[in-house]
């Protein structure tokens, strides 16, 4: 079941929470809606289930125009983030609801309830109530209620968003198997950047109603066609430069252009590279790579198992800026880092984007 | 708040006093009744109770005041849930008007049901007449319990998120079976106290009845009615007795109020 | 992944969820009905009330017999509501505070006044402190102070059909009060008297208020147990609700009409301020 979302655009009085947005989603993928609070991801998801009609644009499921459709007979499988569980049925009953919807017989439905149970790993627990399961089992019957009677795709509100992390990381695992087990198409809503990467094939950044970008994780993260979706997946250090001919110039330095960049000759770009890209120098003639330029530490901080480096680079022209490198402990060790060290920086793997007005630096949402 | 063992004087004193204010105010008058009912034995009261008259009284209470509550139930349901879930203009009016009957004299109903539906009334129909007549009663009986079902309902529909009936609608139920099927069983429990609320109501109705129904004995005259009317011709017994067995309806109904709400309580927890 | 058919349809689900016929379908039954059972006698009372002219409406309720039961009314349910505010609050704070023996069938009985008929309380106050009785006696001869027949009697009434309100709308307060905010306060070196007076009180104070307007307009509307034991003299025991029943049974539909406007003009108003209140509404 593929989707497909045409010119979608829904607005609450004056304030356009979805804006034409055009997507489409391939059978069996798992398409992860990534953006922040308020950036109407929510909204496109209950767009695409029928529980909110647009104001204009279509939704496409499986080439079937249902975009006035009720929710009812859409098909659909929805997980909401607070599972909203019916509190009053057991979790076997819970999950066999839209079996019993569709006049399943009795002996039918329990098979199946029991089938899901094992999947979803809480065989036994038909008998239980959903105030009886902890938040994480909660989960896990929404997921079986929603998948119970084969919808065409499943929708998930950011259902981890409740749960500890360690649990969120067992979850989105584990849907992921079920849902490549059952080739079921999935649309999963989440803020969590970590859980984009984690499970999906193609990432959906949205923000202020837009769909800024749609790609593979390692396409967003290493080439990201936009400064929003550079930014938000992780840390970004950007940098003022202009690229002519094929090299680009950043300040003092002068590095190769990098690949599928031409549309950028001539013109003022950021050069946007990651923090584990860079690599530290004690001194100039021990560089290697592209150097950038050299600058001061300025700060140090334990981030877990790699050291967060904060470098004050020089020489940038009008005003200093502050690169964030990871390195790892030995690496650390090894060049004796302190507060206040000259070093020099150079860069492994970077991309460029057109120049906008956002002032560089290290930037991270 | 928390619940602790009474150890201060004070504490103990403020028990007291407001026990022995309960006491004073309903005990002495419930045992009082019993007293005065059974004062010349216990022949008389079942004597009272062979008289067709008090039968044919009870008759009409007790299935007026069910026809009452089984349309203050159903149409108090769908009430409460318009002005929980609807969005429309004057939709705070029509609240504040659930809290009318509340405080409308009973007999000021009585006669605004006379001049609707009168002899000279604005709405007098032909073929039946409405006052002095069973229908006048059902009429008061209805309007005197109208918010109990919606206000008892309202808040319970109004704390349950979208969330559980927009799940149900994805997988594919109906408008009414998720109504049936996800929301009752949520609210049946409030749904029954404001039912139980509305019969007690309808029972124990006495203004607008006396000034709709004419008091036709045999005919019109209802439980309450019987009772004032045997007082005023100073048959003491007749009066007493058709009151307690009002009482042991009401105590009746009390106990089930009571466990209803410890059940409310508990589900709220 | 096993032999269940490959997908389970819906199938033939009869009722579209169209938002708009089966809605307004729910509303226009929802609002007929209160406009048929509230909004109707509300309108024929205002319009029988001044169907005649503003003057022949003012003159009927100026007549003595008029303006003196409606300020008896007024009077005695003001006199039931100080009281059994202060009662009301003390039993509620009991209630919640307190562990004693029979408190849950206490609980219970606190609402008798909702389930009796108020006809029967009028009877059960007559047969406790009725003329005849030992207790009516003893007031009448030694003290030469009538409880029935008399307004203490419609005051002793009152208190019994007001009895629950103050106290069901106090308790739930109560009852969700954090404990911790006394515990700061009898750290901070607080004694009951004043945690109560000055951190349970203030929080209570609208709850208080909202049941004491509310028995208030309960008790001007009261008739069943009023008629049995006030005397139902004019101009002496007669309250404005026994006295618009004399005047419809005599056919004076102008004097009903007029103090039935009147009181329920009160009333109305009262049950609007609650509401502005917003107490008892869901958040």
């Amino acid at each position: 079941m593929s989707i497909k979302l045409e010119q979608l655009h829904k607005s609450y009085g004056s304030d356009p929470i979805v804006r034409n947005v055009s997507l489409e989603v391939n059978t069996g993928e798992l398409f992860v809606l990534l953006g922040a609070s308020g950036s109407g991801k929510s909204t496109l998801l209950r767009l695409i289930a029928g529980l909110i009609t647009p104001d204009s644009g279509r939704v496409f499921l499986n080439d079937r125009d249902v975009t006035y459709l009720p929710t009812q007979k859409r098909g659909t499988g929805f997980v909401f983030q607070n599972y909203s569980l019916f509190r009053h049925m057991t979790v076997g009953e819970n999950i066999g609801f839209g079996l019993s919807i569709r006049r399943v017989g009795q002996s039918e439905r329990t098979d199946r309830v029991n089938e899901l149970l094992q999947l979803i790993g809480l065989a036994g627990y038909g008998d239980r109530f959903p105030a009886q399961l902890s938040g994480g089992q909660q989960q896990r019957v929404a997921l079986a209620r929603a998948l119970a009677y084969q919808p065409n795709v499943l929708l998930l509100d950011e259902p981890f968003g409740a749960l500890d992390v360690k649990i969120r990381a067992q979850l989105r695992q584990s849907l992921r198997d079920i849902q490549q087990k059952l080739g079921v198409t999935a649309i999963l809503v989440t803020h969590d950047q970590e859980e984009a990467f984690d499970i999906a094939d193609r990432i959906g950044v949205i923000e202020r109603g837009e769909l800024l970008e749609v790609g593979t994780p390692s396409d967003l993260y290493q080439r990201p066609q936009n400064l929003f979706t550079a930014t938000f997946l992780g840390t970004a250090n950007l940098l003022t430069g202009r690229r002519n001919g094929s090299t680009v110039y950043v300040g003092d330095a002068r590095l190769p252009a990098p690949p599928h960049t031409d549309h950028l000759r001539g013109q003022p770009v950021q050069l946007v590279c990651r923090p584990e890209e860079l690599t530290l120098f004690t001194s100039r003639e021990n560089a290697e790579g592209e150097v950038i330029g050299g600058g001061v530490v300025d700060s140090i901080s334990f981030a877990g198992h790699l050291i967060r480096v904060n470098v004050l680079l020089q020489g940038q022209g009008d005003s200093p800026r502050i690169l964030q490198a990871l390195l790892t402990p030995s690496d650390a060790r090894d060049l004796a880092l302190h507060d206040g060290q000259q070093v020099w920086v150079s860069v492994r793997d970077y991309h460029l984007l057109p120049q906008t007005e956002i002032p560089s630096g290290a930037v991270s949402s | 708040m928390r619940e602790i063992s009474p150890r201060s004087p004070v504490a103990i004193v403020l028990i007291i006093v407001v026990v022995a204010y309960a006491g004073l105010l309903f005990i002495a008058p419930l045992v009082a009744i019993l007293q005065g009912a059974f004062a010349d034995g216990l022949e008389p009261v079942l004597a009272v109770f062979t008289d067709p008259r008090v039968q044919h009284a009870f008759q009409v209470t007790l299935i007026l005041s069910l026809i009452a509550t089984a349309i203050n139930a159903v149409f108090g349901l769908i009430a409460a849930w318009v002005l929980v879930r609807g969005k429309f203009r004057g939709k705070k009016l029509f609240d504040a008007l659930v809290d009318i009957p509340f405080v409308f004299s009973p007999v000021i109903a009585g006669y605004a049901l006379i001049v609707l539906f009168g002899r000279d009334g604005w709405l007098a129909p032909p073929i039946f007449s409405i006052v002095f007549a069973l229908p006048g009663i059902l009429l008061a009986k209805v309007f005197v319990s109208v918010p109990f079902v919606i206000r008892e309902v309202q808040p319970v529909l109004d704390a349950l998120t979208p969330e559980q009936e927009e799940a149900a609608y994805t997988i594919g139920a109906t408008r009414f079976t998720t109504f049936r099927r996800v929301i009752l069983p949520e609210i049946w429990t409030a749904l029954l106290y404001g039912i139980v609320l509305t019969f007690a109501r309808a029972i124990g109705e006495f203004g607008a009845v006396s000034v709709v129904s004419g008091n036709i004995e045999g005919y019109t005259e209802t439980a309450t009615s019987f009772v004032f009317r045997a007082l005023n011709d100073r048959n003491d017994v007749g009066g007493y007795s058709v009151s307690v067995v009002l009482c042991l309806i009401s105590l009746v109904i009390l106990v089930l109020m009571s466990f209803l709400r410890g059940r409310i309580v508990r589900r709220g927890n | 992944m096993t032999g269940l058919p490959l997908s389970y349809d819906v199938g033939s689900v009869k009722r579209t969820q169209s938002p708009t016929y089966g809605v307004w379908g729910l509303r226009f039954v929802a609002l007929s009905y209160l406009v048929l059972f509230i909004v109707v006698p509300l309108v024929v009372i205002q319009v029988q009330g001044v169907r005649y002219g503003l003057d022949v409406f003012w003159q009927s309720v100026v007549r003595p017999e008029a303006l003196s039961a409606i300020t008896l009314s007024v009077y005695t349910s003001a006199i039931m509501a100080v009281i059994n505010t202060v009662a009301g609050t003390l039993t509620a704070y009991v209630l919640v505070r307190y562990k004693f023996p029979g408190k849950r069938l206490f609980n219970t009985l606190i609402d008798l006044p909702f389930a009796i008929p108020t006809l029967v309380i009028g009877v059960m106050l007559v047969v406790l402190y009725g003329p005849q009785t030992a207790i009516g006696k003893f007031f009448t001869s030694e003290l030469n102070f009538r409880i029935l027949f008399a307004t203490p009697g419609i005051v002793m009434a009152l208190l019994f059909v007001g009895y629950p309100f103050v106290i069901r709308t106090v308790q739930p307060v109560l009852l969700q009060m954090d404990a911790s905010q006394s515990e700061a306060a009898q750290t901070i070196g607080a004694g009951a008297w004043t945690t109560f007076r000055r951190i349970i009180f203030p929080a209570i104070r609208p709850a208080i208020v909202t049941g004491a307007l509310l028995s208030f307009a309960r008790s001007l509307g009261e008739f069943g147990s009023v008629i049995v034991v006030a005397g139902n003299i004019p101009m002496r025991s007669q309250t404005a609700t026994v006295y618009i029943y004399t005047q419809v049974e005599a056919g004076n539909m102008q004097a009903a009409s007029s103090v039935s406007m009147v009181l329920l003009l009160i009333a109305f108003s009262i049950t609007v301020g609650v509401d502005l209140l917003q107490w008892r509404r869901h958040a």
